[in-house]
């Protein structure tokens, strides 16, 4: 028997993304996408968005990374390049995957606020499938969001309503993106209340929970979707404190987690922690899509996406990011922080050393990568863990 | 202050010459990473450790550093190097989508960058300083641009790249007269040419190697062609909005980088318009270089479409094995002749 507490909302969450990925099949005009992108406006014109991260994430999950980067490799795609990409390329030429492959893409919309690997990543697939592909190119807000970056990225937004117009054939109805908006502003709360529910103690749900359970906001936010499924899944954990029951039995030690998920290791990561009575009560990848808040009671919804979508977690310099996981260290109480230093993923990781330096609490890195398990060691992580938690404990 | 010291060739060194500073580029140096691991991981490109460890062991004799828009890598550089070193450091926003859009913004960028310039200097750049930067650059690369096409100079180029420009000239001009000199007695075209592209390749010696197994190159590295070559030729400039907007047109036409993401797939069509002149392709790519990597297998087989015969060597610096390069560039050889 695992040890691992099931959340009841996790079986309905993979019900919503099978449906989500059934319909997307079904879906006349798709355009693929990456995850910082604005999708309200894909939304707003009845365009269906699919998530290769998501679908990599989902392919790590099921172990078949290593298998799907190889067909990429096998293509001459290094072994050094983002695994995600790998997978989703490797996916893509073989049309196949746990879920059937992803449907084609009718174009391509990709922003560069998360890394400029979508940029290339995307290229490739605007080759791959003759598609158009539009680059929404935002600056890096190394110390200060600037007035001439968000004007930059605002006049591109409107090129993208005109390049939207012109695939579709539809008008653009603003009426109906600010609907769009509202509800993913919608969304984004519950969510944003699911994870702070992390400030309990103990705490009903860790972080696996979270990343088990982010599809929904990743993938359909502005839709209806997420608010009721984040609405139902903080009625499970009211339960759990209202019952005084932590994820975690005997809670000792309070954690952070830093960057993406070791999507093949979530199940032996988590007994690990529980069996270590550690609880990691929150972590920095799925708090940034809460940063999407900034859209509220803003009167120019483009402006403001503009703003928004330049000011994201990953696209900030050092002290930002170092501000913002001291700003949910204090948030959610923790006692230490767990830096994966992702292969995969270099401006998240590239930085963290000098991040450990800034943050107010001890921390520790494991090597890894998000869905490459070739270059994962569990019994050296194991061993770096341990050290630190028993740091902590004395 | 007298220095500047920059990464990417999309750095508008016209500027930082205007300032009054000598513009020196930052590469790798040859020695092993130590001092850095404690800053950057093993999965990083060594241009981006190597040059943190030359700051580190202060082997650096600059006093400022910008880092243009570029890759993830050298983006979460900027912060790390401020971090542990004294230096003033700037980060000048260049677009990566080229089109339309990116030269208004890219303007707005300069302005900030010469506004910075003007900051770290204590004294206004004008227009006379701008234009006479511009026409040094103008001059210069003209000739780089010459001697490229006839056969290209790595050690010259690479002065030209961390040494004053006007010290540069000199030597470069020398070299264009004897080359030009040469030219008509020397029927010395060797029966294999080849398009080496890539990434940075600050060890010479790599380049020599190439022509040593037999083949004559036609440059596109990023410390070869890409340093100076661009689309849009040398004009007049007679005012700060011009000179801007001639900057502004000049880096954004500058030859293709896969750093950058260009309207109709610029980069691709260059190349393949550029093999139509040689008989093969060496891919000389820095290990972990994502741009040039995502690049790769679809270049490659665009070029095997056209009958090239395409080799990839993958570099990390400092070399540890020449005799292993020695090897695969005679086999490659062999295989082109």
């Amino acid at each position: 028997m695992s040890r691992i507490k099931k959340l009841k909302a996790t079986s309905k969450m993979r019900e919503i993304m099978l449906a989500y990925y059934m319909q997307g099949k079904q879906a006349e005009e798709v355009s693929w996408v990456t995850s910082g992108a604005p999708v309200e406006f894909l939304y707003a014109m009845d365009v269906y968005p699919i998530y290769p991260e998501n679908h990599a994430a989902l392919i790590g999950a099921t172990k078949m990374g290593p298998n799907f980067s190889q067909i990429a490799e096998n293509e001459g795609f290094s072994q050094d390049l983002c695994s995600y990409a790998r997978c989703d390329i490797g996916s893509a030429m073989v049309g196949s995957s746990p879920i059937g492959g992803l449907p084609k893409p009718n174009f391509l919309l990709c922003c560069n606020n998360i890394c400029n690997t979508v940029v290339k990543w995307y290229e490739v697939l605007s080759r791959m499938f003759k598609v158009p592909l539009f680059i929404l190119d935002v600056p890096f807000v190394r110390k200060e969001l600037r007035e001439s970056y968000v004007n930059y990225v605002e006049e591109q937004l409107y090129d993208f309503i005109r390049f939207l117009e012109k695939v579709t054939g539809e008008e653009f109805d603003e009426s109906r993106f600010r609907e769009v908006i509202s509800l993913s502003i919608q969304g984004v709360n519950a969510y944003r209340d699911v994870l702070l529910m992390g400030r309990h103690k103990p705490s009903p749900l860790t972080c696996f929970d979270a990343f088990l359970n982010m599809a929904p906001i990743v993938c359909l936010r502005g839709t209806e979707t997420p608010i009721g499924f984040y609405g139902e899944l903080k009625e499970e954990l009211e339960e759990r404190v209202k019952n005084g029951v932590g994820a975690v039995d005997n809670e000792e030690i309070r954690l952070l987690w830093d960057n993406i998920p070791i999507w093949y290791e979530l199940k032996r990561l988590s007994e690990f922690f529980i069996d270590h009575n550690a609880c990691l009560v929150a972590d920095t990848y799925t708090n940034a899509w809460t940063g999407i808040l900034r859209l509220e009671n803003k009167s120019d919804p483009i402006r403001s996406l503009a703003e928004t979508y330049t000011f994201i977690y990953l696209n900030l310099g050092l002290e930002l990011m170092a501000e913002a996981i001291n700003r949910l260290i204090d948030v959610y109480d923790v006692d230490g922080v767990v830096i994966h230093s992702n292969r995969s993923c270099k401006p998240y990781s590239f930085g963290q050393y000098e991040i450990q330096k800034m943050i107010d609490v001890p921390s520790v890195v494991i090597e890894a990568d998000m869905t490459d398990s070739r270059v994962f060691s569990m019994a050296q992580v194991e061993t770096r863990l341990e050290a630190f938690l028993e740091r902590l404990k004395s | 202050m007298r220095r500047v010291g920059y990464f990417c060739t999309f750095t508008p060194k016209e500027l930082i010459k205007a300032a009054g500073f000598t513009p020196v580029r930052i590469l790798t140096g040859n020695q092993h990473v130590s001092l850095a691991n404690a800053h950057l991981q093993n999965y990083c490109c060594s241009q981006v450790r190597g040059s943190l460890e030359r700051l580190l062991r202060g082997e650096l004799d600059i006093d400022a550093a910008v880092f243009t828009r570029t890759c993830d890598s050298l983006m979460r550089l900027a912060d790390i190097w401020e971090r542990n070193s004294n230096m003033l450091v700037h980060n000048l926003e260049f677009p990566t989508k080229i089109d339309g859009r990116s030269r208004e913004f890219l303007i707005r960028e300069l302005y900030d960058f010469k506004s910075k310039l003007e900051e770290w200097r204590g004294k206004e750049i004008t227009s006379e300083d701008l234009k006479s930067s511009i026409e040094l650059y103008s001059y210069l690369e003209g000739l780089l641009d010459e001697i490229f096409r006839i056969k290209p100079d790595y050690e010259l180029i690479l002065r030209a790249q961390t040494e004053d420009a006007e010290e540069v000239l000199r030597e470069a001009e020398k070299k264009v007269r004897e080359l030009r000199d040469l030219k008509g007695e020397r029927g010395e075209q060797k029966d294999a040419r080849v398009l080496v592209t890539g990434s940075v390749c600050p060890a010479v010696d790599v380049l020599s190697l190439i022509e040593e197994a037999g083949f004559s190159i036609v440059d596109d590295l990023c410390t070869g062609t890409r340093f100076f070559k661009s689309d849009v030729e040398s004009r007049d400039v007679n005012s700060m909005e011009e000179a801007m907007e001639f900057l502004a047109e000049k880096y954004l036409r500058k030859a293709p980088c896969p750093t950058k993401s260009y309207d109709g797939d610029w980069r691709f069509k260059y190349i393949l318009e550029r093999v139509k002149e040689v008989d093969a392709v060496i891919f000389l790519l820095l290990k972990f270089c994502e741009p040039h990597f995502f690049d790769y297998p679809q270049l490659k087989k665009e070029l095997e479409k056209m009958g090239k015969k395409t080799l990839l060597l993958e570099l990390e610096f400092p070399i540890v094995s020449y005799e292993q390069l020695k090897t695969r560039l005679e086999a490659f050889y062999e295989m082109v002749v």
